[in-house]
């Protein structure tokens, strides 16, 4: 094997750039070359793999990879003005803090921001307030930059110059200095810099505050207020001309990010220091909102082709309450289930726009379409209403079979926008109805899409309040549906019968529902309960019971807009090619069993090495490798374990004794032991000798 | 130490330090080696208790001595009469208790040498008989089990590959049936003392890295083609990676056995897939000790910019990780950068303030980074930010392959078993070193050597009086006996042959060793400085005959 020969020269640096190992390279260079394959790294034909068996048209997979990218880019867009729409308010306060805060008063100005789990936000914030047109340099300093004063300087200098200048610049700044030569570290160094391009502001963000060390944060904070090196040496720090201070020369602002609580970080700071700031909170918001109003753009924005199941869904909410996750991260896992979807899925193609112009070979992709489940539910209900012959039809014309899949396409994705139209409906309707229990978009979605909101105790309640309802309030209700759905025919309907109605009635006030409890006078009194009882029918006018057939009407229209709307996902016909309903790629891949993936390998090996022989044996047995019986024996040991025992039991199970060969059993021994310490399961033992102790227990 | 009475009816009475104690063990040690020479068999201590009780039982003593040589090996077994007493134990006095137990243990013995006379007679005996009983009893369970059967009908049943039947619950420090995991936890660590028995290592004597290497070329893999086969099954996802990695995500591959070869082979295929301009790619062996962060970036570095490279990167990782940044930023048309990284939980690499770095590297784009990772707990290394950054998808990449360059296997063993002295270098090492010293260093190095020798001499030679050595030496505070000089002596001899004027001096010569760990020092009761040599006998006599040679 030339693998390994030529590894021995390279393996044993511990860096390297890879080199080909295969001389033939050379040959097979030219003969691409010929075929002129010159293309962009990021070509489709390189990235896609043709699916069906390989003999999909190269085509598709370059449309397929052309779609995916196209809806992509388009979600990327939304999310990233999602983001900057919810960080817009906090970062207008904050820039113009930084802008304003005056620098006279004696203290440092300072920004508290309280980012708690929300970490990602401050690192956009940053971003956007060092691209801000203001003239503030913006050097963001990690607790690992700072492990002492003078790194930590040295590192606000360099970043300073070097974010808005350059490396080179950097160096030149530090070289080419007419008079002494500076060190890099020295404050001088930046008070030019700051001095030559009239920066305004200069902001030192400390990111992870928390994580600095105390003293050096003193020591910093003492040093840009009271200046000079020796005000440091000295720590006499109060006798100092104040005038030596860095913050009349250069104007600092510092910012520091806070993962507790602003009073804690003050706590921890001390007197003196804490005196030297003046700092002013601002209050981060939550990851949640953030998240769901992603999800929701996702799924109900104005042309998606492609939705997440309620699998991927639920996962991805578990996800994001057991977890801190950044709003980022999310979006991430999303794109992960696209990029399954599109990777992996050859049909996906034909959610492209222009599926229809482009005139591949289309054999291979009907044949796929016929072979999906839900094809055949599809012919299954033609059959069941005694359509025959479009069943032929489909089977047997390819022609046809493509025409009908685009068309059902796109009345399957209608619905899906319809599901979500009823979802949003749900939930504004919830929020008016004052219901007692509410539910967020996402447990909503997650329910619709599972199909199991249609018959649920929500819309049942949703239900009979809207028949409770007096005129006043469904006006109002439905003038909002409609502002917030925009297009919504039923609720527009609804909202024309109701004008018309009470137009023809001629109502002034409010008209009462019969069915409604009027709960205003009931609950007042027992005796005035009672005899409202009797009243609460009677005292209904003419108009307001014909106002209640009126809502009954209402009502039996929204139950059936709920009905047909709130289909479940999976009973459409080609629910593979627009929903994404699978939960283990995105599970698999963000989040991983690592530790159990070991134990499982280890402890039924034949899980993952298939035998080639029929020979198979449930427990230890001398065919398993080594590692995986010394790790079944080390599983039933107690905590200390005596290697010699350990070394007679190996060598009995892998049955040594047989073949004699005691040595060779002892090197398999070896390499299964230091595999188990490599993984951390075992340690040396100081007070037995030739004792070693357990240190890892499984599955827990 | 001393414990008055057996917790438990099961507990062994091993705690107890019985001046009989070793002679039990010798004569066990005899009867074992005598039977198992003849029969294979190693019929213990409980066997022939439990052969007393149940003289049934007699018949088929195999299973059960099969199993008892599985894991621990045997200890005095606690008498009968403590059986089920354990509340009269706790209403006695202490005095009492230990009078007991003394009576008690030499009762047993006396049983259990009689006992083990007549099994062997009986043995002796009913061989044949017994034999062929078993054989019946062991044909229907391998056939059962789908093994082979044994085909003479005279070879007597020995140890067979595989775990003898039944004999896991019966001996297993762990109880019957499945424990759920923490109930395991707590049975396994449970107080009392620990339940191992008394052998050492000394028994075999431990492999050396030739051996070692001899071996494992001669090791034909069982499952080579199953491997093969799981290999195949990764590199089926080779394009997918690709595409994540386009993407803009990372990749950690996790899972038990190497994954060096896959990486490499992904390297490979990434080669060939874009074959006139293959991305630059850079491979990180994250388990070489002396690797350095600051020498990723800098390699890397060199990668993308060639014969541009500045002759001057800074000293600092961070500097060299900016620099590198913004050499990626101004060369955005340039190809994408593949950063392979071999473990990257290997301990040169856990530190935190690494994983941090490796992860604004991992953020940067148009660097992939490719990682494997072996530990099951390496997760934990990465906090919110820095999983943010890498941004990374997992893959469950098992192979079962061995870990051939992630490390040393008998360097690691053998720290394992705390003989650290063994590894370094041997002989040849050791010879090395001293050669590029001065020569009074070398001449101190002799005079440690003979005065070592001359003292294992003494030792060894009373050792070998005693046939229960094993015995003998545990009882002598567990530590192999290995020859040691003080400290004081050292240097009066060193001062004596004019190689050391002053204790300063001498002890620079010494640091000179400690560095090349040729030496070993430790505090002895008495607070003296003690100094050994971590080789063999044989190893420093080939030493010492190298420098008296030269």
């Amino acid at each position: 094997m030339d693998a390994t020969e030529s590894e021995g020269g390279l393996g044993n640096a511990g860096v390297y750039v890879y080199q080909s190992r295969k001389p033939a390279n050379v040959q097979r260079g030219r003969s691409s070359k010929k075929r002129k394959v010159v293309q962009s790294q990021n070509d489709a034909s390189l990235l896609f793999v043709p699916l069906l068996d390989g003999k999909e048209d190269a085509g598709l997979v370059k449309l397929r990879y052309a779609t995916f990218q196209k809806l992509w880019l388009k979600h990327e867009e939304r999310i990233r003005n999602i983001l900057q729409d919810i960080d817009s308010r906090i970062f207008e306060d904050l820039a113009s803090f930084v802008n304003t805060a005056s620098l006279t008063a004696g203290r440092i100005p300072t920004a508290l921001v309280t980012i708690g789990s929300n970490v990602s936000c401050l690192t956009r914030l940053l971003e956007r307030l060092a691209s801000d047109k203001a003239k503030a340099v913006v050097v963001v300093l990690d607790s690992g930059d700072a492990p002492s004063l003078k790194t930590a300087l040295k590192n606000i200098i360099r970043t300073a110059i070097t974010n808005a200048e350059g490396t080179e610049q950097y160096q030149k700044i530090l070289n080419d200095r007419a008079g002494p030569r500076l060190l890099p570290y020295d404050l001088n160094i930046l008070h030019e810099y700051v001095r030559k391009k009239d920066t305004r502001r200069l902001v030192i963000a400390f990111q992870d505050s928390e994580a600095f060390d105390q003293t050096l944060l003193n020591d910093l904070l003492s040093l840009i207020r009271y200046g000079g090196w020796t005000a440091l040496c000295n720590a006499s720090v109060t006798s100092l001309n104040p005038s030596s201070s860095w913050l009349d020369r250069i104007p600092f602002v510092l910012l520091f990010g806070i993962a507790t609580s602003s009073e804690l970080f003050e706590t921890s700071l001390p007197q003196s220091t804490a005196s030297l700031i003046q700092g002013r909170c601002f209050e981060m918001h939550d990851v949640g909102g953030s998240i769901d109003r992603i999800y929701e753009s996702f799924q109900t924005g104005p042309d998606v082709k492609l939705w997440l199941g309620h699998r991927p869904s639920s996962f991805l909410f578990q996800k994001s309450r057991d977890y801190f996750q950044s709003p980022e991260g999310f979006a991430c896992q999303v794109k992960y289930a696209y990029m399954s979807h599109f990777f992996a899925n050859s049909l996906s193609v034909l959610l492209s726009d222009d599926i229809s112009t482009a005139s591949p070979s289309r054999a291979e992709l009907c044949q796929a379409v016929r072979n999906l489940p839900s094809f055949r539910c599809f012919c299954e209900r033609l059959l069941e209403i005694d359509r025959h012959n479009e069943v032929h039809d489909l089977l047997e014309d390819d022609a046809h079979l493509f025409k009908e899949t685009i068309r059902m396409l796109n009345s399957g994705q209608c619905r899906m926008g319809n599901l979500f139209q009823a979802v949003k409906a749900i939930l504004i309707l919830q929020t008016h109805l004052k219901m007692s229990k509410t539910n967020n978009i996402s447990t909503l979605s997650v329910r619709a899409l599972a199909g199991d909101l249609r018959a649920s105790a929500t819309v049942k309640e949703i239900l009979a309040e809207m028949k409770k309802l007096d005129s006043e309030s469904l006006q109002l209700l439905l003038s909002q549906i409609r502002k917030e759905l925009g297009h919504c025919d039923v609720f527009q309907e609804l909202q024309k019968e109701l004008a018309s109605f009470l137009k023809t009635e001629k109502v002034t006030g409010s008209l009462r529902s019969k069915h409604g409890n009027n709960s205003h006078y009931i609950m007042k009194t027992s005796t005035v309960r009672r005899a409202n009882l009797g009243k609460a029918s009677t005292g209904l006018s003419g108009k307001d019971l014909r106002y209640s057939d009126l809502l009954d009407r209402l009502h039996a229209t929204l139950e059936k807009f709920f009905t047909t709307m709130l289909i479940n996902p999976q009973d459409l016909f080609l629910n593979e090619i627009f929903l994404f309903d699978l939960k283990n790629p995105l599970k698999d891949t963000f989040t991983p069993r690592v530790r159990f993936a070991i134990e499982r390998a280890l402890s039924t090996p034949f899980d993952y090495l298939m035998p080639m022989s029929d020979e198979v044996e449930g427990h230890l047995s001398a065919g398993q490798p080594p590692t995986a019986i010394l790790y079944q024996l080390y599983l039933e040991s107690g905590s200390l374990v005596n290697t010699y025992d350990l070394w007679k039991a190996f060598y009995t199970i892998i049955g040594g004794e047989e073949t004699g060969d005691e040595r060779l059993t002892f090197t398999l021994f070896y390499q299964a032991l230091s595999e188990l310490k490599a993984l951390g399961m075992v340690k040396s033992n100081r007070r037995r000798i030739d004792h070693i102790s357990k240190s890892a227990w499984k599955g827990l | 130490m001393k414990r008055e009475a057996p917790d438990s009816p099961n507990s062994p009475d091993q705690g107890i330090s019985m001046p009989k104690k070793p002679k039990t063990a010798l004569v066990h040690d005899r009867t074992n080696g005598t039977l198992s020479s003849r029969t294979g068999l190693t019929p213990q201590k409980s066997t022939a208790f439990a052969n007393n009780l149940n003289p049934s039982k007699l018949r088929t003593p195999t299973r059960k001595s099969q199993a008892k040589s599985l894991f621990s090996t045997p200890r005095g077994n606690s008498g009968e009469g403590d059986r089920g007493s354990r509340t009269k134990n706790a209403d006695q006095s202490a005095k009492r208790k230990s009078a007991l137990v003394l009576f008690e243990q030499s009762e047993d013995e006396f049983w259990d040498g009689a006992d083990r006379l007549a099994e062997e007679i009986l043995e002796e005996e009913s061989d044949a008989s017994t034999n062929h009983e078993e054989e019946g009893e062991e044909i229907v369970t391998t056939g059962a089990r789908g093994t082979r059967a044994p085909t003479d009908a005279t070879d007597t049943p020995r140890h067979r590959p595989g775990r003898p039947k039944g004999s896991k619950n019966r001996r297993s420090p762990t109880p019957e049936g499945e424990l759920p995991p923490h109930e395991r936890y707590f049975f396994q660590n449970r107080a009392g003392p620990p339940q191992t028995s008394n052998y050492s290592l000394s028994r075999v004597s431990l492999l050396t890295h030739e051996e070692y290497f001899e071996n494992r070329a001669r090791y034909h893999d069982p499952h080579l083609e199953e491997k093969d086969f799981l290999l195949e099954l990764h590199r089926r996802s080779f394009p997918q990676w690709n595409f994540e990695f386009s993407e803009q995500f990372n990749i950690c591959l996790y899972g038990y056995g190497s994954k060096r070869r896959l990486v490499l082979e992904f390297a490979d295929w990434l080669h060939d897939r874009y074959a006139p301009s293959p991305p630059t790619i850079v491979v990180v062996n994250g388990y070489k000790p002396n690797l350095s962060i600051r020498s990723i970036f800098a390699t890397i570095v060199g990668a993308i910019l060639g014969s541009d490279t500045p002759s001057k990167l800074g000293a600092q990782p961070t500097e060299v990780l900016e620099f590198l940044q913004s050499a990626v930023r101004s060369r955005r048309s340039q190809s994408r950068v593949m950063v392979l990284i071999h473990s990257i939980d290997a301990p040169p690499l856990r530190r935190m303030a690494h994983q941090a770095l490796l992860a604004r590297l991992a953020a940067t784009p148009s660097i992939h980074l490719l990682a494997t990772a072996d530990t099951p707990n390496f997760s934990l290394m990465w906090d919110l930010t820095l999983r943010d950054q890498f941004n990374f998808a997992f893959h469950d990449c098992t192979t079962f392959a061995a870990y051939e360059a992630e490390w040393t296997v008998v360097d690691e063993v053998h720290q394992l078993f705390g003989r650290r002295g063994h590894r370094i270098n041997g002989r040849d090492g050791v010879g090395f070193v001293l050669k590029s010293l001065p020569e009074n260093a070398r001449s101190l190095y002799r005079i440690l050597l003979i005065e070592l020798l001359s003292a294992a001499g003494g030792l060894a030679g009373s050792d070998d009086e005693d046939a229960g050595e094993n015995a003998v030496r545990r009882e002598e505070g567990g530590a192999r006996r290995e020859a040691v000089i003080e400290f004081r002596t050292l240097y009066q001899k060193a001062s004596e042959e004019f190689i050391a004027s002053s204790e300063m001096m001498f002890r620079t010569l010494l640091k000179e060793f400690h560095d090349h760990q040729m030496i070993t020092s430790r505090m002895d009761a008495s607070g003296a400085e003690i100094l050994g040599v971590p080789l063999s006998r044989e190893e420093m006599e080939g030493v010492l005959e190298d420098l008296v040679m030269n």
